[in-house]
């Protein structure tokens, strides 16, 4: 039991951590490491694809629950459970092609199946507007954040105007049609934004790269739910 | 037939200076040596946090990102996940971690039951605390933007890899007057977080997020390695660019990888 | 409460009832502002006029329903760019919620102006692929390997495209269009890896963090947002008499449009921070 809970996956773990790095080192002649990289890149697909189902059955589980015990909400998981299962099922009749569900994309005449139907006037739309309450939220939070605090909150309220009026055509407007703002902002972005940028993603890469060594070497072992006790 | 990719030396021979330096440290800290890590105010807040969450009677939202267990940034927030939840164990305080990838539901579910067992506290723990909600990035920010307004959290957690939905998460959180602690190394995002929340754990604070509250000497001192290695790298991109300005470009090829 | 303060405190809705008011006018009647091109987005066009029939680019759509307003239009005019030069074109999705759709609806936009150029030889639509970082590096072995049969049920082996493109190496270009981290990974993996040159069209939001990639030569070129893909636009338009009547056409969304929108919300929130910080600074004189 303790091999099964505590031994297999760390092995596993660092089995599944060190094969890409010795494959990258290899020479790519050295058929064996190839494979395996290969191998582990097309299982990680195929896990990936069976892990939704987890996930689709607890879905299932916890909205069931949650309508069973008039739970505050439920209404939301009852439209969560008919769009789920309503889709499923179009989408599965379609990849069987039974009845008018002849697939799940575009028919040959150009036509849109069912599925494809949901997808592009139903799903689409509502990711779109969810994405596009980010130009409300940005504009408030900017409102808010944007405030000459300090000298070092002013230099960021300076760049952000300049930034935000250079990738418009009315900075250049204010400026008799001169492109000098769009410049400053290449530059701002090329420079400081880069360099910045760069600086962050050092520290970051090193500090991915020693928790990877931590995940590998089992010191780090938190997201299997082990303490470090066992 | 060669069995090392010789073109690649050069990334080789720094891998091996990046492990055997973060070894040594590991292997310092368990004899005992003595570790100073910074102090990471993000972090400190969690206690504060949770405490608040608990004198209000609210529970305490916990978001681990959009990304799976491949994603480094999950695995630090999962670390990060334990530490809340043996927190709202301690305190009896209602923790609901909402998943969009699956690998990290199941994670993140292991992680929170075993932590509940750990205080000792196994009856509070149910399995309705980490929910999967859905693999589509937009809906499931709507999802958790509806718990925010309905349940009114008095504390967010968004630690972990965060897309367009940081602000939009962070925004409504801010609404409902929640404490915010966030935490991504995603750059992009972190302007969103540092507007919008109380705290954020920039970059590599949120990898040493997990060494640092289990304050294990191991992984306390794999951070003490990892600062090593960047402070060499750190000067070795000074020297680089020093002798770049006087035409020689040799370190700079040096680093290239093929 | 005195008015500084209630300026300090303002309500956010105000706030997005001009946003809205800002998005809604210019769409409903268009201004019609100038266009001027930045160095990331010329260079992109430069590589793809340096580029002939003989020529392979790859396009992967990696964004979803949810940013297209943004990614649409740097994806209809880059494809538009080199099917009027007569580039072969390979078609990928690799974003798992609606990259696919994305493909098909920017290909059927697009082919419907040019009805000269043929499936499976001037172009292959593969469809979307699981996998992310794993599928792109085996696409680097063989691009059969990670797609069997191309959208429509075809044998890569019976396509004619196909049969001389193996993997990156028969490439002269891959385009992302991406939304999230998959166009990051063009760069930071493909490029590093492989050596195949990259352009990336991204969201406004995620520009920043490109220009690190952009100075070290990890991409060609950039297309940051509406803005870019306006700029993209309008070298199409000033360079190709046909693309000009394309683009001219009343009810398409185009980014040059796009522009006038996002020109008057700039504004529109700079107007806001400029308030808050007057209200703010006038706080503390008074204190």
């Amino acid at each position: 039991m303790r091999f099964l809970r505590l031994q297999m996956p760390l092995m596993l773990t660092a089995l599944a951590g060190l094969i890409p790095i010795v494959a990258f080192f290899m020479s790519p002649d050295v058929e064996w490491s190839q494979w395996l990289k290969d191998r582990l890149e097309r299982y990680m697909v195929i896990i990936a694809s069976f892990a939704i189902l987890l996930g689709v059955v607890n879905v299932v589980q916890s909205n069931v629950r949650k309508i069973e015990r008039r739970q505050k909400g439920w209404p939301y998981g009852a439209t969560l459970l008919f769009g789920m299962l309503a889709m499923a099922t179009i989408g599965i009749l379609g990849s069987f092609r039974v009845g008018p569900f002849q697939g799940i994309g575009y028919t040959p005449d150009g036509g849109r199946t069912p599925f494809q139907w949901g997808a592009e006037f139903v799903f689409s739309p509502l990711q779109a507007t969810m994405f596009a309450l980010l130009a409300f939220f940005m504009a408030s939070a900017a409102f808010r954040a944007f405030r000459a605090r300090n000298l070092e909150a002013t230099i960021l309220l300076v760049a952000a105007g300049v930034v935000m009026l250079g990738r418009i055509p009315f900075g250049e407007s204010i400026l008799g049609g001169r492109p000098y703002l769009a410049k400053f902002t290449e530059w701002l972005m090329d420079w400081p934004n880069a360099a910045a940028q760069r600086g962050i993603m050092i520290g970051a890469a090193l500090g991915a790269a020693s928790l990877s060594l931590r995940v590998i070497v089992g010191i780090e072992r938190s997201f299997l739910g082990l303490e470090k006790n066992e | 037939m060669d069995l090392l990719n010789l073109t690649r030396a050069n990334a080789l021979l720094l891998f091996i200076l990046f492990c055997t330096t973060v070894l040594i440290f590991i292997g310092k800290a368990r004899r005992g040596g003595s570790l100073f890590i910074r102090r990471i105010a993000g972090l400190n807040a969690i206690d504060e946090a949770v405490g608040r969450a608990t004198e209000l009677g609210k529970k305490v939202l916990y978001v681990p990102g959009i990304m799976s267990l491949d994603e480094n940034q999950t695995i630090a927030s999962l670390a990060v996940l334990g530490h809340v939840a043996r927190m709202t164990a301690r305190y009896n305080t209602d923790l609901d971690v909402p998943n969009k990838d699956p690998l990290t539901f199941a994670a993140a579910r292991e992680t929170v039951k075993e932590a509940y067992l750990e205080e000792g506290r196994p009856d509070l723990y149910t399995e309705a605390m980490v929910h999967y909600v859905t693999y589509d990035q937009f809906a499931y920010t709507a999802s958790v933007s509806g718990i925010m307004v309905r349940e009114k959290p008095a504390a967010n957690f968004l630690i972990g890899s965060f897309y367009a939905e940081s602000l939009l998460l962070a925004e409504t959180g801010q609404t409902t007057k929640a404490i915010q602690i966030a935490g991504t190394a995603e750059i992009a995002q972190l302007p969103f977080f540092v507007c919008a929340c109380d705290y954020t754990l920039i970059g590599e604070e949120l990898y040493a997020a997990g060494a640092y509250l289990s304050r294990e000497p191991a992984q306390l001192g794999s951070i003490k390695g990892q600062d090593i290695t960047k402070a060499i790298v750190g000067l070795y991109i000074v020297i680089a660019t020093i002798l770049l300005l006087f035409g020689s470009s040799h370190m700079q090829d040096l680093l290239k990888i093929e | 409460m005195d008015w500084l303060t209630k300026l300090m405190s303002l309500d956010r809705r105000y706030i997005f009832l001009f946003v809205a008011i800002g998005t809604a006018l210019p769409i409903l009647f268009p201004i019609g502002f100038k266009v001027s091109i930045t160095p990331p987005v010329r260079n992109i066009y430069d590589k793809v006029e340096s580029l002939g029939p003989e020529d392979v680019v790859m396009f992967s759509f990696d964004y979803g329903p949810s940013t297209s307003p943004e990614n649409d239009p740097m994806a209809d005019a880059t494809l538009r760019h080199c099917l009027s030069r007569g580039i072969k074109v390979i078609v990928i999705a690799l974003y798992p919620v609606g990259g696919v759709t994305m493909a098909d609806q920017s290909l059927s936009r697009v082919l419907a102006d040019f009805p000269q150029v043929r499936r499976g030889i001037d172009y292959v639509h593969l469809g979307y692929k699981s996998g992310s970082q794993a599928t792109m590096k085996q696409m680097g072995e063989s691009m059969a390997a990670v797609f069997p049969t191309d959208r429509y049920g075809t044998p890569l082996e019976e396509i004619p495209l196909m049969k001389r493109v193996r993997n990156y190496d028969d490439m002269r270009l891959v385009v992302s269009f991406a939304t999230g981290i998959i166009g990051e990974w063009w760069a930071n993996l493909i490029n590093a890896q492989f050596h195949v040159p990259i352009a990336v069209g991204c969201t406004a939001v995620s520009a920043p963090k490109y220009y690190a990639y952009l100075n070290s030569g990890q991409m060609i070129g950039l297309l940051g947002g509406l803005k870019g893909a306006s700029e993209y636009e309008k070298l199409l338009i000033d360079h190709y008499p046909d693309a000009r009547a394309t683009y001219d056409r009343a009810g398409l969304y185009t980014a040059i449009k796009g522009m006038d929108a996002q020109t008057v919300i700039h504004t529109v929130i700079l107007v806001f921070i400029i308030l808050g910080n007057v209200a703010f600074l006038a706080g503390r004189g008074k204190r």
